[in-house]
């Protein structure tokens, strides 16, 4: 970035995740209203992992390229590997959704 | 000077690509976001009915036989808050509200630049032949800036970067998963109903210049260039990213709008400009003395033989007690203070101190297209079987003068 440039750069946006002013809560325990919230985010990751084996299965159904034995044997190469790990740590994230504080 | 000619042509030789289509969802976003939509669905249609039943089968027998009258909204929530169906139905409809944007804003964080280039390029080409009018300096009023409305983070207003389109898309593409309408521009549905009332009840009726209070991005303006050919279209918000996100939309479809950052208190336009005069979901977000200044304005701006259609939420007066505490959850819920307010108000009285005529006045249920292909007629609000507001039926409000 240079100094007194006019224009903001407008690339690496990070929108906020959290809504101005205070979160609603429905149960005597707080707690119960954060685990809904886990539990909502843990269907909506069920529900995209359905979407890709489904996306899997069909692709299956056309081509019929794949096997189950190739699948089960499949191992990934380094850079997969580390795709998967960081996948597993969004997902991780992604599904430990905290609440802000009050 | 250019020939017409030669300027519909240049027009139609700088196609502004579809700014909609540029946050590309992966395979993981995209289930996600379907996941999102069914629970909105579901927190929004099934939940209510299951509701409904807990509080007539079992809540309010038991609280009748103790002698608690339950003929209100706040009487109904007293007794309904701390049962476990209504917790559970409040934190899935809580949820999904968050979910639905915050299932959008990664793609749209991936394709912002791109955006932002491309509403510039509609800013600088209008190639529909529309405008777009900002006004840095306006203050964005107390009610919008209080909270995040709707619980989309950053709300209709904030800018994260210069030329900004961030908040326009968040909004129409989280309204989208919302709505369960991923696959297809379903958008505009307010604007097709009330168009097609007006086309059907004045038959003679073709406006010139028209008006869109709260317009957001323009999705319920559209539809009535569609309907009246030739209408000059305008369109007001206080959100800048939504004005050039909407912008952008209707330049790529080829739709003239003319969209200007303006509060609706006070509007710039001169006296008589329009002779139509819309809103949808607008008034309940402002307050009731902000809505009393943006009526008045409407009067003043309708020109002798207009008419002003505003669709809304249903007024209290205008539902039984069950339906008053549905609509009233999003008040304290969905970062909607004025919600419970506005709805308290009765359409007549405030259309009266607008200085609308008493009997020009109306409140009507509408027929949603989907529901009824076939029917135009607005419904009796004692006709059999009428449906509900959102439920096959549109509440709108307004006033016309004469000519």
């Amino acid at each position: 970035m240079t100094d007194g440039a006019g224009e903001t750069p407008n690339t690496d946006v990070k929108l906020p995740r959290s809504s101005k002013g205070a979160r609603s809560r429905f149960f005597d325990d707080p707690a119960i209203d954060q685990m809904m919230t886990f539990f909502l985010e843990l269907m909506a990751e069920t529900n995209a992992l359905r979407e890709r084996v489904d996306t899997i299965e069909r692709l299956l159904d056309e081509k019929g390229s794949i096997s189950r034995d190739e699948i089960e044997a499949y191992r990934p190469d380094a850079d997969g590997e580390a795709e998967r790990s960081a996948w597993s740590q969004a997902f991780l994230k992604r599904v430990m959704r905290f609440h802000e504080p009050d | 000077m250019a020939s017409t000619a030669d300027r519909l042509s240049e027009r139609r030789n700088s196609v502004i690509p579809d700014i909609e289509a540029l946050p590309e969802s992966t395979l993981d976003e995209r289930g996600r976001q379907r996941f999102c939509s069914a629970l909105r669905r579901f927190a929004i249609q099934d939940m209510p009915e299951m509701l409904h039943k807990d509080f007539d089968h079992r809540v309010a027998p038991a609280r009748q036989s103790e002698g608690v009258p339950l003929d209100d909204a706040l009487a109904i929530e007293d007794a309904m808050e701390g049962e476990a169906s209504y917790r559970f139905y409040s934190t899935l409809r809580y949820n999904a509200q968050e979910m639905c944007f915050q299932s959008v804003q990664e793609p749209i964080e991936r394709a912002l630049p791109e955006m932002i280039d491309l509403a510039r390029a509609a800013q600088e080409r209008n190639p529909a032949g529309g405008s777009l009018r900002l006004d840095p300096a306006l203050p964005v009023p107390d009610y919008v800036s209080q909270l995040d409305v709707h619980l989309t983070p950053g709300c209709f207003h904030k800018e994260w970067v210069a030329d900004d389109v961030a908040q326009g898309a968040v909004v129409a593409l989280g309204a989208r998963v919302f709505s369960a309408s991923m696959s297809h521009r379903s958008w505009g549905g307010v604007a097709k109903v009330i168009s097609r009332w007006l086309k059907h009840e004045r038959h003679e009726f073709a406006p010139t210049r028209m008006l869109d209070i709260g317009t957001s991005s323009g999705k319920n303006l559209m539809p009535y260039v569609q309907a009246f050919p030739g209408v000059e279209a305008h369109g007001v918000d206080v959100g800048a990213p939504l004005l050039r996100y909407g912008h952008a939309v209707a330049e790529h479809e080829g739709i003239p709008l003319h969209l200007s950052q303006q509060n609706a208190e006070a509007l710039d336009f001169p006296d008589g400009h329009f002779d139509l005069i819309v809103s949808s979901f607008f008034f309940h977000e402002i307050t009731v003395d902000a809505t009393r200044k943006v009526l008045a304005e409407c009067r003043r701006l309708l020109r002798p033989g207009g008419i002003m259609v505003h669709q809304e939420l249903p007024a209290t007066c205008l539902v039984d007690a069950w339906e008053d505490f549905f609509w009233n959850w999003d008040t304290e819920h969905n970062n909607e203070p004025n919600y419970t307010d506005f709805r308290a108000q009765d359409p007549a009285v405030l259309l009266e101190e607008a200085g609308f005529e008493p009997e020009r006045n109306f409140a009507h249920l509408l027929p949603d297209l989907g529901a009824y292909p076939d029917r135009a007629e607005a419904f009796g609000w004692n006709e059999p079987g009428r449906p509900r507001h959102g439920k096959g039926a549109w509440y709108v409000f307004g006033s016309s003068l004469p000519s």
